[in-house]
């Protein structure tokens, strides 16, 4: 897409994660390169099934690859972790196994073949390709702001789909440079917030949430800075039961504030905009 | 699958369209009354001599009903009260309603409103929650809401329809409550058509000298009923499905005190036992008055009117029958189904063989009736049907020319569903009508709170009379069940909290029985009906009356 | 020979595995009538809005299942039929003045969290008997979008054949219900000439009038009908 990319959204991003969108949007707009949502699309099934033959859970994603192929585009981008880990991964596989794709194809004879043909991007890769517009775009450096980034699973694992090294990512790293923040190096980046356990046990994700950001807070992080909309909202949200409370904010959100955008931050449980305030980034 | 329209349909189809250029935008006069009631008597059912009979017996004696019914209503009870033990209630509540239609659905949501616990309502139904005629309303519901409307504007039109043998209080009641209903219906959610600031659409209807007809594409009625279940679900109220009522039960001091249902599925009666009764079941084109084909539901025998009148309810102007203009005349699988009112509301002209418009496309629906008749059998200018049905056009496609391309598929969707299962396109091609039995414009005598003449029994919706006298103006039908249901619904509640109930009987119905004798009627027949018979004649001819038991 | 069988052409099906012969022409309810049946499940408005007619077929040569409704379906040689009179599905119970959107961005997934086990197979629509796009209108459930639930959803008359055929065991007809109802109180705009005249006859603005009217002689209320002034067009 000459004029922009083609956006994959995501439920999340339309309900619970709508801040992210705003701002990605917002940011890519600045860019100059908008986002622009597919006409259709559907549910990635937000699990990836690992099953060698379950072929019914893969036909969400393909008939949103089916959505990007019938709109003459080779491109898709995502903005949340769990769709671009399951779009990315069930794309891969019909490329790399025709039998799968012809069954798939078997499968949807109503619809028109999917080619194999598109690829699936995550925001951040394009953001790292942009690095330098970015910083050009930046009026109010966020200096100021001591900034832990973490990535949890899904942009990293399996290896054959990570947008990153897969042990020592820096793409966050780059970027919140980029903008001028003080990245504080997190040890715990990489590792699982919990996941979907937040639905019946969140004992385990408060374990866990508990563990990443004591060790932010203890490394002097004023915030944590991530993309996934789960991970966000685990963080966030289960904070309630530790001793702590700094916001969790979505890079976009960040890179937006940074380049003297207005975003809402609404659905914030940890709301961010007193540290802005404090830190003279928001009046 | 019906392909089309065959090759000699065409013809005149041909002719339809040659004429349609010419035709748009034109109008034809409306008939002056004396016009009017001209065709009326040369052309209508309701106006034939033959076809009716004289009640013999009964609260109403001396009236005139159609033929049909008369032999219902001079049968003798489906039960014999001796086989009844009514020493043991199966279901105790304050408020009994007969019938799960949009009448028996409204009434129990307003009891429900005015202080009665879902607990102690129970709604019996023949068929399925909802299946009902209120379902296939298509057109719209009237309400005067908008500003060079008045509900005074509302009454001229309901009465004037009728040709001022409506009830006057019981038309007061109707258009004065109209737009309180619609207010209702938006706090429950129901989607109308409405413009861009909230107001809604609204188009004219036959008779109608406003534009007041409400509607939500041509699925008005199933989104009302639809809905309406949906929330008398969300409060619980209890619902038997496939347990008619058979027969209404008395106490002793006279009131009616609740009914006898009986399980379709395994012929077990249960007694309810109730403070207040409301008759609900709606009409009775499933008795096919003079071999007409029908728009009614499957239900539609007028169960209600026979055990109203055995219980003692007079009733009104039964002699006359709502034949809707427009019923579907081709393909053959869908004779006597309806073509919405709307169609013309929306511009569509009737016109005959020839492709000539013969008739203003909204007089009221018996004028219109009968000079679709007319122009069929009186002037043998309508096209015949491969299966000999006689039938006039009803040009759909002048709908697009007047309001744009698409027009039909947004405000039209079930009809042109309908229609493209027989290969029909009806944006391009015209439809095929012929009038079909489509209303019980009488029924039970009501006063203005839905209130019956016996104690204990309230009544709404198509079963009763007096709010349409004669001849029911389009959209005013929802409207009834919505208005006299609330009404029936909310003066059975405040009877519920007073009334007491004696020793349960059915000696009104020994007695009718009695009645039948001593008039010297002869009858092998049983009502109610409660299924019409349309099995095969063959399969019937050697049909063993043999029950089977294991 | 019967004399209907003279006349008529006849055809064979298969009503739940056993053989009748019917005229050409009918549609299935009409042909099942024809064969002896007598509906008590299975028939409601005999026109294509109730949804009680829902029929499971196939034909000879296929080897699908298609789905119908039996009022409004013609009859096929060699058809293979059974009917669906009842689904048992779930429906959950809600309080409409608890349903705002504007207070929870996914009402829907609070009322019918199973949507969230679409997989997109599609088969849902396949077997809706009215064409609706139903597989569409749970992923618009699904990310929030009641409206587009509503508007996709709106000619549903709530058969079932949906549900039944779902491997996920979403409730496609009762979640649309919830969606239709919430857009039309919560989503809509409402209509303000609507609540002026609603307070117009609270405050008893057209008792008189209304009195007037009731009370008018038969002949005077004839006059001022003929004479009343009628909207034509625009």
């Amino acid at each position: 897409m000459e004029e922009g990319y083609l956006y994959y959204p995501g439920c999340t991003l339309k309900t619970k994660a709508s801040d992210y969108e705003e701002s990605a949007m917002a940011v890519m707009e600045a860019l100059g390169k908008p986002l622009v949502e597919m006409d259709d699309w559907y549910c990635c099934g937000a699990v990836q099934s690992l099953t060698e033959d379950d072929i019914m859970h893969q036909i969400a994603p393909i008939r949103t690859m089916c959505c990007a192929q019938e709109q003459g585009e080779k491109e898709v981008v995502t903005l949340c972790d769990m769709c671009y880990n399951v779009l990315k991964q069930a794309n891969e596989r019909m490329k790399e196994k025709p039998d799968d794709l012809e069954t798939m194809n078997e499968f949807l004879t109503e619809d028109p073949d999917y080619l194999g043909e598109v690829d699936v991007h995550h925001i951040f890769e394009i953001l790292r390709d942009m690095k330098d517009e970015i910083k050009k775009k930046v009026k109010k450096p966020i200096t100021d702001l001591k900034i832990a980034p973490y990535y949890g699973c899904m942009l990293l694992r399996p290896d054959h789909v990570a947008i990153d090294d897969t042990e020592d990512p820096h793409i966050m790293e780059g970027l919140l440079e980029a903008i001028g923040a003080e990245v504080i190096h997190n040890p715990k980046r990489t590792e699982c917030c919990g996941s979907y356990h937040t639905v019946n046990r969140s004992d385990i994700v408060e374990k866990r949430v508990e563990d990443i950001v004591s060790r932010a807070v203890k490394d002097g992080a004023d915030a944590i800075a991530l993309s996934c909309p789960l991970c966000q909202f685990n963080l966030d949200f289960h904070q309630r039961n530790t001793e702590y409370d700094i916001p969790v904010f979505y890079l976009t959100e960040l890179i937006a504030l940074a380049m003297g955008i207005e975003v809402g931050m609404e659905k914030h449980k940890i709301d961010p905009k007193s540290l802005l305030k404090d830190k003279k980034i928001l009046e | 699958m019906t392909d089309g329209y065959p090759d000699y349909m065409q013809e005149s189809i041909k002719k339809v369209k040659e004429t349609r250029e010419e035709r748009m935008g034109k109008t034809y006069d409306r008939m002056t009354p004396s016009e009017g009631q001209e065709v009326l008597n040369n052309f209508h059912p309701d106006y034939k001599k033959e076809g009716k009979e004289e009640l013999k017996i009964g609260p109403s004696k001396g009236r005139k009903v159609p033929t049909e019914l008369a032999k219902l209503l001079r049968a003798r009870s489906l039960i014999d009260p001796s086989e009844i033990d009514l020493t043991q209630v199966d279901h105790d509540v304050d408020v009994l309603i007969i019938g799960g239609g949009g009448a028996g659905t409204v009434a129990a949501l307003w009891s429900v409103y005015e202080g009665i616990d879902p607990e102690n309502i129970l709604i019996s139904t023949k068929l399925r929650h909802g299946d009902s005629n209120s379902m296939m309303a298509q057109g719209g519901i009237q309400a005067a809401d908008k500003d060079d409307d008045s509900p005074i504007k509302h009454y001229l039109d309901a009465i004037g329809g009728g040709h001022f043998t409506n009830v006057p209080e019981l038309v007061k009641a109707l258009t004065i409550d109209g737009p309180k209903v619609l207010k209702w219906h938006e706090e429950l959610g129901i989607m109308y058509d409405r413009e861009e600031d909230g107001n809604f659409v609204e188009l004219p209807g036959g008779g109608t000298s406003r534009y007041r007809l409400h509607s939500s594409g041509d699925y008005t009625g199933m989104e009302l009923m639809r809905v309406l279940r949906d929330e008398a679900d969300n409060l619980d109220i209890p619902v038997l499905e496939f347990t008619p009522a058979v027969e209404l039960l008395k106490d002793d001091k006279g009131q009616v005190a609740g009914a006898l249902l009986m399980n379709l599925e395994t012929n077990e009666y249960y007694v309810v036992r109730a403070k207040s009764t409301v008759m609900a079941t709606g009409g009775f084109g499933r008795l096919h008055v003079q071999a007409f084909p029908t728009t009614n539901h499957y239900g539609a025998t007028g169960d209600g009117l026979i055990m109203g009148y055995r219980a003692g309810v007079p009733i009104r102007d039964l002699d006359s029958v709502q034949y809707h203009p427009t019923g579907a005349a081709f393909p053959d699988q869908i004779v006597g189904l309806l073509v919405t009112e709307k169609v013309r509301s929306l511009g569509a002209q009737p016109v005959n063989m020839d492709g000539e418009l013969f008739v203003n496309p909204l007089e009221p629906r018996d004028i219109e009736a009968a000079a679709i008749i007319r122009e069929c059998r009186g002037r043998e200018n309508g096209v015949t049907t491969p299966t000999g049905m006689q039938g006039v056009w009803l040009d759909s496609p002048l709908i697009e020319m007047k309001s744009g391309e698409g027009t039909i598929e947004d405000t039209l969707p079930a009809m042109v569903r309908q229609y493209e299962r027989f290969g029909i396109d009806i944006t391009k091609e015209p439809i095929l009508v012929y009038p079909t039995l489509h209303y019980q414009n009488g029924g039970l005598i009501i006063n203005e709170d839905g209130s019956t003449p016996v104690k204990g029994l309230f009544a709404g919706g198509e079963v009763e009379g007096g709010v349409h006298g004669k001849n029911r103006l389009m959209g005013n039908s929802l409207l009834d069940y919505n208005v006299f249901g609330r009404r029936a619904g909310m003066t059975a509640a405040k009877h519920a909290k007073k009334a007491s109930i004696g020793k349960l009987t059915l000696d009104h119905v020994n007695d009718y029985n009695q009645q039948i004798e001593d008039a010297g009627i002869k009858t092998d027949k049983k009502s109610p009906l409660l299924l019409p018979e349309y099995r095969g004649k063959k399969v019937l001819e050697r049909h063993l009356d043999v029950e089977v038991t294991l | 020979m019967s004399e209907d069988e003279e006349n008529r052409e006849m055809i064979e099906i298969f009503v739940m595995g056993k053989r009748y012969k019917v005229p050409k022409g009918l549609t299935i309810m009409t042909a099942l009538e024809y064969a002896g049946y007598k509906y008590v499940r299975g028939c409601g408005c005999r026109g294509g809005f109730c949804g009680a007619c829902a029929t499971i077929y196939r034909t000879e040569d296929e080897y699908k299942f298609k789905m119908d409704l039996a009022c409004q379906t013609a009859v096929q040689d060699g058809m293979f039929l059974v009917q669906l009179p009842f689904v048992p599905a779930v429906r959950e119970d809600f309080d409409i003045e608890e349903v705002d959107p504007k207070e929870n961005d996914n009402v829907m997934l609070d009322y019918y969290s199973e949507i969230a086990r679409c997989v997109s197979c599609n088969t849902c629509t396949k077997a809706c008997p009215q064409d609706i796009e139903a597989m569409d209108y749970v992923q618009a459930a699904l990310r929030g979008d009641v409206e587009r639930c509503a508007d996709l959803s709106f000619d549903c008359i709530q058969c079932g054949l949906c549900s039944i055929r779902c491997p996920a065991d979403i409730k496609h007809y009762h979640l649309a219900q919830l969606a239709r109802r919430i857009t039309g109180r919560y989503i809509h705009e409402h209509s303000d000439e609507l609540e002026k005249r609603v307070q117009e006859i609270k405050n008893g603005e057209y008792d008189d009038k209304m009195k007037e009217m009731v009370e008018m002689e038969m002949e005077e209320l004839k006059k001022l009908y003929e004479e009343r002034d009628i909207r034509e067009e625009g």
